[in-house]
């Protein structure tokens, strides 16, 4: 039951997907390392494909909820109106969506880089809630004496911390006790839901409430904002920046290169001596961070104080991943329109056609579904094709 | 129940069962998905389709049987659209099952908004209507039977309906040729394709099956349990059903245990919660001064321990997860 970590197999397979003692390879290679799902998220072969399928897919979910609301009796023209009014109506508009689509692609790039070398981390959502903790401890609560922008970085360090560790009790959990990440990330996000909570109603309530609510962050340790009057914080470049350095890593470094072999033929990377238990491992911290990145820039450059319902991006993220075929631009693009979709959605709600704004994860889940509906049918015709020549 | 003569020990009892019941009958069919190879991690927003369905047509219509009935519609659907998806057409099944999640709480919040408007402008009253619940048995003869009567008796229908489903699943699984069937699909689906059992048709089959129990399992949450709905109702059970069924090494047995087990836990921390505040003792005391979400948190994080302990050695069905293409 409790094989040492260091017997043979596991070394040579880098201690993460080991091969286990009956030979059910297959059994850890589809939940631990899931080569199988990797396979069935990756973009397909052809590049109109590529980009038509995304396409597709939101048309018809769009379609799909809008369609429905119509038969509800809600005017549909209307209803588009207002949401892509909301979306990218002014520039005032357009800034929000940015804004908003800033945790989607930072959770998004968590989610994406982790499937992408077979690591499922489902848990982006906790390790973004952390961050955000973590960051408005350090900006409210422990702030050493230094000038605001040194707090500011400290704050941003903190979030990206810890989420980095919150993944890192995941990792742990799968290197030492064999526990597959995708159910450690799971129950992972509501302890840390709870643990934030706990935080916000004990040390890190604010004086004179008794909701689970931080202080607000003094105003000099908020994030710059780009235009004034509105959300477009410096975190925004930033994380579009990093969605390019992601990009640049996995394509052009023998970093990314290796984490892409895990990712896809895991024993072809074994074969080929590369330290997978290692790039998981760095996979799983890197990832946590990103996800802590994306909690500590909406506390710090939006929210500027914490409460213990603070968005649900880091489950988003697993739709801006997908939506962007795990590809590090594509999730780029992703989180803009996810972030256009929400803001929409929030300006529909408040408009006289008083809709829900939760219809955007309707939209969101449906163009997933679609989307691995028309990928499988792909591959299929893909296969299908080899198989006739 | 006459709460007065009962003690505290037979009362955390009943208030474990009462929370296992939901977790029993979500895990027995989230337990032969995983067997016939297919995880649905969606399990938890089939759940919560259910609560809603449920509530809707209840308040709706006044019937709770209607009630009910819609969360296993619900149920139904749900698991067939993740079937089209993960079975059907090859998607992968956790990506598949986030999804579902999602779209469970899209859906569920939105639809409650709807009704909580229409509701608000019809000047309905804010909750159920009489009759539209169900209620707990409750026999007088019951209460004569020490221990067992108050636990065992005085439940909810929905109740009896899992542990016979989960004896039923127990039986098949063991010694019909529909529980080798399923095993076989996890173990080798190419053996079944062989054998002329169509692997696809038969996965669909037991998605269907678990859709309807955790639509059922919802019902339980929103008009049984509770007369109510709220949008994080079912906090993360179907999430920990998954860890149960490793927990219970894909058997029945070990399920229903580990669904006591957790629902022990959580009437346990409940209690503790209200008791540190008016029991007077220094075991109390310590616990006062700490928040109650460290109480909330702990039946995850015994989940987590206990998969820590025994993931190890629970080999589960050898193509979980895996797509079955011919």
């Amino acid at each position: 039951m409790t094989q040492p970590p260091s017997i043979p197999p596991r070394v040579k397979l880098g201690g993460s997907s080991p091969l286990p003692p009956d030979g059910s390879a297959m059994r850890d290679a589809s939940l631990a390392s899931s080569a199988e799902a990797n396979h069935r998220v990756a973009r397909p072969p052809r590049a109109w494909l590529t980009a038509l399928i995304p396409i597709l897919a939101s048309v018809l979910a769009l379609t799909l909820v809008v369609g429905g609301l119509s038969l509800l009796g809600y005017p549909a023209w209307g209803l588009v109106r207002r949401w892509v009014h909301g979306a990218v109506g002014n520039h005032l508009q357009i800034a929000a969506s940015l804004a908003s689509a800033c945790p989607l692609l930072l959770t998004g790039l968590a989610v994406g880089v982790a499937f992408k070398s077979g690591v499922l981390n489902i848990g982006a959502q906790g390790q973004y809630l952390l961050g955000a903790v973590a960051s408005v401890a350090m900006a409210t609560r422990f702030a050493p004496p230094m000038p605001p922008q040194a707090i500011v970085l400290l704050s941003v360090v903190a979030g990206i911390i810890a989420g980095s560790l919150w993944a890192g009790v995941a990792w742990a959990l799968e290197r030492y006790r064999g526990v597959p990440i995708v159910l450690s990330t799971i129950l992972l996000n509501f302890v840390a839901a709870y643990l934030a909570t706990a935080l916000l109603h004990g040390v890190l309530q604010a004086r004179g409430t008794s909701a689970p609510q931080s202080a607000e962050i003094g105003q000099a340790l908020w994030l710059p904002v780009l235009i004034k009057y509105t959300n477009l914080h410096v975190g925004v470049p930033i994380a579009f920046g990093l969605a390019v350095v992601a990009w640049l890593v996995l394509r052009r470094t023998t970093f990314g290169f290796e984490i892409l072999v895990t990712g896809s033929n895991p024993q072809a990377a074994a074969l080929a001596g590369m330290p997978i238990g290692r790039r998981r491992a760095q996979v799983m911290l890197i990832s946590g961070a990103l996800a802590g990145l994306a909690g500590a820039f909406q506390v710090l450059g939006v929210a500027h104080f914490m409460t213990s319902s603070f968005g649900n991006y880091g489950y988003a993220g697993i739709a801006v991943a997908l939506l962007g075929w795990l590809d590090p631009l594509g999730i780029a693009a992703a989180a803009l329109f996810f972030g256009a979709l929400d803001t929409g959605a929030q300006i529909v709600e408040e408009s006289s056609l008083g809709l829900p704004h939760n219809m955007a994860d309707v939209v969101k889940a449906v163009i997933i579904l679609v989307m691995l509906l028309l990928a499988g049918w792909a591959a299929q015709r893909r296969l299908k094709q080899r198989q006739g020549d | 129940m006459s709460n007065a003569h009962v003690s505290l020990f037979t009362f955390i009892s009943r208030q474990a069962v009462l929370a296992a019941t939901p977790m029993i009958l979500a895990g027995t069919g989230e337990l032969l998905a995983e067997t016939a190879g297919v995880i649905n991690i969606g399990i938890e927003g089939v759940m919560l389709l259910g609560c809603i369905s449920a509530y809707l047509a209840a308040a709706t219509t006044g019937s709770g049987a209607l009630g009910l009935l819609a969360a296993i519609v619900a149920g139904l659907i749900a698991g067939s659209l993740f079937a089209l998806v993960g079975v059907i057409g090859r998607g992968d099944q956790i990506v598949a099952g986030a999804a579902m999640n999602l779209l469970a709480v899209g859906v569920s919040g939105s639809a409650w908004m709807l009704f909580q408007n229409a509701r608000e402008n019809a000047n309905l009253p804010t909750s159920l209507p009489q009759g539209a619940g169900f209620v707990a048995f409750s026999p007088a003869w019951a209460d004569h039977i020490p221990f067992f009567g108050p636990v065992l008796l005085h439940q909810y229908g929905l109740f009896y309906a899992a542990v016979l489903l989960a004896i039923l699943a127990a039986i098949a699984l063991r010694y019909t040729r529909a529980g080798v069937i399923l095993r076989a699909l996890g173990d080798s689906p190419e053996a079944c394709e062989a054998a002329g059992v169509g692997v696809k048709r038969w996965r669909f089959g037991v998605l269907l099956l678990a859709g309807a129990c955790a639509g059922a399992a919802g019902a339980y949450l929103s008009i049984m349990r509770t007369h109510t709905f709220a949008s994080d109702m079912t906090g993360g059970q179907g999430f920990v059903v998954l860890a149960l069924v490793i927990f219970g090494r894909w058997r029945v047995w070990g399920l229903v245990a580990g669904c006591l087990l957790f629902g022990a836990v959580n009437s346990l921390q409940q209690s503790l919660q209200t008791l540190r505040y008016t029991q007077h003792n220094a075991i109390m005391h310590a616990f006062a001064g700490l928040p109650f979400e460290l109480f909330q948190m702990l039946p995850y994080v015994v989940a987590l321990v206990a998969l820590a302990i025994l993931s190890r050695s629970a080999p589960g069905p050898r193509f979980l997860g895996v797509a079955w293409q011919k």
